[in-house]
């Protein structure tokens, strides 16, 4: 069974009198485990697409599953609980490393679990090659590296069962966007998947890969996904 | 206390109509193109007053509790209309938000001064209650519209952010608190501020009107003090009540946050 499903996704909205249809009927699926690419011209609609499948697009319609539950048996808040968007750029709020990490935790949506403490915080830091910034580092005074990884970090701390990736690497220097890359394939477990929209050449770690264009999806082969 | 007034006549106080043209030339040499505007106000400001004052006589010579009722909605259905009128930008439809707050907020602490500071007797003593409910609403109207714009215009600026909290399991409320809280400490800043410079800067408004109306100057500075508080409570209350309902106008009823770009404007 796949872990997260869209059905006959569309969204269609009206602009100062002029309608558009970024996409009409789509549908795919996640497996577990899976990390799947989404490309496409610019405008095609993949961040409408990734917006929808979190539920934050007021005009889309269509049907979403996770593990084949539906979409109305679960709030708002606890979908994007459980189906975490990542935007393009990253938001920090006032305040140090730890509170930009545990703001997830101060939402009444995770009223019942526990945050994470410095020591785990620490680890994940490590992981994504941040080990020598302090938790008690002032956010604004990270680099753009280094707030679209603790942006991403918050996002995988907070152990959702899917991740939607809008271009996370879009500002970053190659070095920088392939640490991403890897630290992605390093926090995807067995029980998880992403889709991550991508403009940069594949890097090897997408099992697939999906184009988005003229308002449909198409897969394409898993080699040029594997290059 | 009638003793001490000195009447204006109507040749004079037509006369003081010239002040304007202080206004009109500088809006002539400026080419602010604002004469309309000002011949507007003027004559609003003539009209709207000496129809209050016709108001009041009739009513403190026929008051019974449900005209001076009457008299107070319609007095908090214009506080409304002119709040909505001075927000920047397409008002969003939150008019039974801004009169619910305006009305609520004014009357509960005109009706607490009016009978638990003041001790008029009946509780609907016009010469007490519309007086200071019109201050009230004067004071709250301004600072509604003031934490309304602030409001929805910090909102759009955290656009990103808002859609960062939403995507990360926020409620809608906890999305806009930020917003909020920076909505009412803006509405709140111009009460505080009168507070601070009255009495060394300013006479205020009512305790000038009691002195040149012959009153000892410590009564009217009591009851100064007390409008002042009162005016600041009244104006917390209504700017706490409308941001923590109108934030909600910019979200679906699903959570969805509505951007500038999805509003169409």
């Amino acid at each position: 069974m796949a872990l997260f499903e869209a059905r006959g996704l569309t969204v269609s909205y009206r602009r100062n009198g002029i309608s558009f249809k970024p996409f009409d009927d789509i549908s795919f699926e996640l497996l577990e485990g899976q990390i799947v690419d989404l490309v496409g011209p610019s405008g095609s609609g993949k961040s409408s697409l990734l917006c929808a499948c979190a539920r934050l697009l007021p005009e889309a319609i269509g049907t979403l599953a996770l593990k084949g539950v539906d979409s109305s048996s679960f709030s708002a808040e606890e979908w994007r609980r459980l189906i975490c968007y990542v935007p393009q750029k990253p938001t920090v709020i006032a305040g140090t490393v730890r509170d930009n990490l545990l703001l997830p935790w101060s939402f009444r949506v995770r009223r019942n679990d526990n945050p994470p403490n410095d020591k785990t915080l620490c680890s994940l830091m490590d992981e994504a090659s941040l080990g020598d910034v302090s938790l008690d580092r002032d956010a604004a005074q990270l680099s753009g590296g280094e707030l679209a990884r603790v942006a991403l970090l918050r996002a995988f701390a907070t152990k959702p069962d899917v991740f939607l990736l809008d271009e996370v690497e879009a500002a970053l220097d190659n070095d920088s966007a392939r640490s991403v890359s890897n630290l992605t394939r390093k926090l995807i477990g067995n029980n998880t998947a992403c889709l991550r929209i991508r403009h940069r050449p594949p890097d090897g770690v997408a099992d697939k890969m999906f184009r988005l264009e003229n308002g449909k999806i198409f897969q394409l082969e898993c080699a040029e996904a594997r290059i | 206390m009638d003793a001490g007034v000195i009447d204006i006549g109507y040749p004079e106080l037509f006369g003081a109509a010239a002040f304007m043209l202080v206004a009109a030339v500088v809006a002539w040499a400026l080419r602010l193109r604002q004469t309309k505007a000002i011949v507007i106000a003027t004559v609003r400001c003539f009209l709207q007053l000496l129809a209050m004052g016709l108001l009041l006589v009739y009513l403190f010579k026929y008051q019974s509790w449900w005209l001076v009722c009457l008299v107070l909605i319609g007095m908090s259905l214009a506080a409304t209309q002119i709040a909505l009128g001075r927000i920047k930008g397409k008002a969003l439809n939150i008019w039974p938000e801004v009169f619910g707050s305006i009305f609520l907020s004014s009357m509960i602490v005109a009706l607490i001064v009016v009978e638990a500071i003041v001790h008029a007797s009946p509780w609907y003593d016009a010469r007490v209650l519309v007086p200071i409910s019109g201050m009230v609403l004067g004071n709250t109207l301004s600072a509604t519209a003031v934490a309304i714009d602030r409001l929805f215009s910090d909102m759009d600026a955290r656009s990103d952010e808002i859609m960062a909290y939403l995507a990360l399991g926020s409620t809608r409320r906890e999305a806009a608190f930020p917003s909020i809280r920076a909505a009412i400490a803006s509405g709140l800043t111009p009460a505080l501020a009168t507070m601070s410079a009255s009495g060394i800067v300013q006479i205020p408004g009512m305790m000038s009107g009691q002195v040149l109306a012959g009153a000892d100057p410590m009564i009217a500075a009591k009851y100064q003090i007390v409008v002042l508080l009162m005016v600041s409570a009244a104006t917390t209350l209504a700017i706490v009540a409308i941001c923590f309902t109108a934030y909600r106008k910019r979200f679906t009823s699903d959570g969805c946050f509505l951007s500038p770009a999805l509003r169409n404007e």
